[in-house]
């Protein structure tokens, strides 16, 4: 069977608007020089927020609900690392387990054990006139669904945002050496704590995306390592604004070319092609020199003197 | 006082169990200069804080122009107009000066503006820097002079400078000084913090002195001279211990290290010591000068065994001594115990148990030959103070008679007791036999004690003759 290019494109970018939302999260708290490995936690407390906002007031509440929900969980992860300084790695992982359980027993306790026919209202693809006839990128990057859109938009700021004004300047200071931020006058227990936030929210935006754009329902643990590999994006793309959206649609077009090589029908088992998104990360993981660009300060406390 | 721009008024502070401060006040009078001096730990760091509103005071008032203010951070302070240089520099090494001058500020963030505004403030000032440049590529210098300019850019009129001269070399120094005098002459006022007497004695208008939390002297900088300061600091009447240890003619032995055309590469690979010759003899002090960035802290690497010379021979004993500079980086880890300390010495050369009982006698013993004040062998390095690290890292260093001691700048930051205590051991070391191999940053440290004196410049070593002007001309490669 042949294989559409053009599809093939855009199916990359719809798999890659989730990654990026949550990448684009953890960039922010990156900078500041937290790893959050809550991301994950943030992703399907947003899958679920979405879905229960969704059923109650449509699609507009359903992503308001799980932008909440990730900031909820991004603020369990602020208060004990950032207030009462547990290790950072430690709390990300009980986040993300904590939010993973919590999520499937609240959606057995609300649906019940036959909530998989469950399914809610979906943001539907939207053409962006003139754009979308692009040969080859038209269809890619001018229609998909409003999310993806919106997406642009905030990467756009956000890398204006870091470059550009007094608080971004804050924040990088924060995360290559928050003495420095500190005497300049700066907070950086609260530039953490709204970075923190900030990603705990567009993780749960990402979690939005996958029920209320994607899959049109909610499964335990459908976020699926997302939150990881989204953190992994960030590595690849050098805590850089454009460096994350190239590595997004890289990891983007690994996930869909499982669905290529499985449909080649060559006789491997098919669970090979589904690991390739994850193998991708630990190569990124392992073959960078992640210190080259990273930021001075990231992953260490807060010290006394930096508070 | 009616011209007291910032006054500090029954200052209290306690950390944990340590009382920091008590009672303590300054005043500073608008226009002048005001050094204020101590020992390490005297509490002169924690004043100076509180009065930029980093830390919070337990009691006590903070005045200034008159009127009594609560700051509660350090943009609090910035805001009312002062500014400070911290001992171990708040810049982001990654950022550019431009950057870094910005830190703190809001809205937005247009570089190009900044870096008008710092040209021309620098221009102003005489303290040129290059806005683009990242803080990483400046010299120490340069790096102080990008602090103040942080502090004038947010239009500082008072200037906290704590220990601003410790990482300088003598004419950045004087360089620093002339515009200090410069920067009061025009209306502002400066706080210099340091434990130089001669510094506060040749420069202050005004001196206050912190003995153990409590200020017990302040006076105009002409009503004073040094043995006047050093009884006010260290609390002896008797004038102090004598700072430099005598040298009597030394009896020179035979060769114990000699380097034979010896080059050498910094961590990223820039050769930094060209074709190197020296020996060093048993017995002599060998003293070593050179600025940031000639290779000198290369050539000491070579020399204590720890660098290995891309080129020539260097020819050195088994058993080196070797004090580094940064003690906590390079000397001893915090939080391991004295003995734990201890055992680190030689510790990738030995195999199987550790002996641990008969280290901590080691470690005792060590302790009172060489004056460590610590509660026990198993008390945490970090819960001693600096003088007292840095007396441990030398006794362990010297405890073995090695045939060649290196020192790296050992006196550095440290009070007049432990900076006389370090220089005795020395001194002790080579009448012991040992040859010693001494840089500091600071030439008047290294002129009493040595016997030789080797200045580095642009990796090159040069003999020149003991004498003040002979070292100062070679550093800056003159004739």
């Amino acid at each position: 069977m042949s294989i559409d290019a053009g599809e093939f494109l855009q199916a990359s970018v719809r798999t890659a608007t989730p990654l990026a939302f949550a990448a684009y999260g953890e960039l922010v708290a990156e900078r500041s020089g937290v790893i959050n490995l809550g991301l994950e936690g943030a992703m399907i407390a947003g899958a679920f927020g979405a879905l229960v906002g969704a059923g109650a007031g449509g699609v507009g509440a359903g992503f308001a609900a799980a932008a909440l929900a990730g900031c909820a969980a991004a603020a369990v992860m602020a208060l004990v690392v950032l207030w009462l300084r547990a290790d950072a790695v430690i709390a990300g992982t009980a986040v993300t387990l904590l939010a993973l359980g919590l999520t499937g027993t609240l959606y057995r306790a609300l649906y019940g054990a036959q909530g998989a026919a469950l399914s809610v209202p979906t943001i539907a693809p939207a053409a962006v006139p003139g754009l979308s006839h692009l040969p080859l990128i038209g269809r890619a990057l001018f229609e998909q669904p409003m999310m993806t859109y919106l997406l642009y938009v905030v990467a756009a700021l956000l890398g204006w945002w870091m470059a550009r004004t007094h608080a971004g300047l804050a924040l990088r200071a924060t995360g290559e050496r928050p003495v420095a931020a500190f005497a300049a006058g700066i907070s950086p227990v609260r530039v953490r704590a709204w970075a923190l936030l900030f990603g705990g929210a567009m993780g749960g935006l990402a979690g939005g995306v996958l029920v209320l754009a994607q899959v049109g329902t909610f499964a335990e643990g459908m976020s699926a390592g997302r939150g990881f590999i989204a953190i992994a994006i960030v590595v690849l793309g050098r805590w850089s604004a454009l460096g994350v959206a190239g590595a997004a649609l890289l990891f983007g077009a690994a996930s869909q070319l499982q669905y290529v090589f499985q449909s080649l029908g060559w006789p491997v088992p098919y669970q090979l092609f589904l690991a390739l998104p994850y193998v991708l990360t630990l190569l990124v993981l392992a073959g960078t020199q992640r210190r080259a660009a990273a930021p001075a300060a990231l992953g260490t406390a807060l010290t006394e003197d930096a508070r | 006082m009616s011209d007291c721009v910032l006054a500090l008024e029954g200052i209290d502070k306690r950390f944990a169990d340590v009382q920091a401060l008590r009672r303590a006040s300054l005043n500073v009078r608008r226009g002048t200069l005001h050094a204020v001096l101590g020992e390490n730990g005297a509490g002169k760091t924690t004043l100076m804080r509180i009065a930029f509103g980093m830390v919070p005071a337990d009691a006590g008032a903070v005045l200034l122009e008159g009127v009594p203010v609560t700051l509660t951070s350090g943009a609090d302070a910035i805001r009312r107009g002062l500014g400070m240089v911290h001992q171990h520099f708040t810049l982001v090494p990654a950022m550019t000066a431009a950057e870094n001058i910005a830190l703190g500020g809001h809205g937005r963030l247009d570089m190009r503006a900044v870096a008008a505004r710092v040209q021309e403030l620098g221009e102003r000032t005489g303290l040129r820097v290059d806005p683009s440049a990242r803080i990483a590529t400046l010299g120490v210098g340069a790096q102080q002079r990008v602090e103040i300019l942080k502090a004038l850019y947010s239009d500082a009129r008072i200037l906290i400078l704590d220990e601003p001269t410790a990482v300088l070399t003598p004419p950045e120094t004087e360089e620093l000084f002339a515009w200090l005098r410069r920067f009061v002459a025009a209306g502002g006022t400066a706080v210099l913090v340091t434990h130089k007497l001669h510094e506060a004695l040749s420069i202050a208008d005004d001196v206050t002195v912190l003995r153990r939390g409590q200020c017990v002297l302040t006076a105009a900088a002409t009503q004073l001279d040094v043995p006047a300061l050093v009884s006010a600091v260290t609390g002896d009447d008797a004038g102090g211990p004598q700072t430099a240890p005598d040298r009597r003619t030394p009896q020179r032995g035979a060769r114990v290290a000699r380097l034979d055309a010896v080059s050498a590469q910094d961590a990223r690979g820039v050769v930094r010591v060209r074709e190197a010759s020296l020996e060093c003899f048993a017995g002599e002090i060998v003293g070593l000068a050179g600025v940031e960035g000639s290779g000198v802290h290369e050539l000491l690497r070579v020399l204590a065994g720890r660098l290995v010379p891309s080129r020539g021979v260097a020819t050195l004993p088994p058993l080196i001594g070797f004090v580094p500079e940064d003690r906590l980086r390079d000397a001893v880890i915090e939080e391991f115990t004295l003995t734990e300390n201890l055992a680190l010495r030689g510790a990738g050369a030995r195999r199987g148990r550790m002996p641990w009982s008969a280290m901590a006698v080691q470690t005792a013993g060590l302790m009172q030959r060489h004056d460590v004040r610590a509660p026990s062998p198993v008390s945490r390095a970090g819960t001693l103070s600096g003088g007292n690290q840095q007396k441990f890292v030398v006794g362990r260093e010297l405890d073995e008679h090695p045939a060649l001691v290196v020192a790296e700048n050992p006196v550095r930051g440290l009070d007049i007791r432990a900076t006389a205590h370090v220089l005795h051991e020395l001194a002790g070391s080579a009448a012991a036999g040992s040859a010693v191999v001494f840089y500091s940053a600071d030439i008047d440290e290294l002129l009493p004690l040595a016997d030789r004196m080797l200045v580095v410049f642009a990796g090159h070593v040069r003999e020149v003759a003991v004498e003040r002007a002979a070292v100062a001309n070679a550093l800056v490669g003159a004739a």
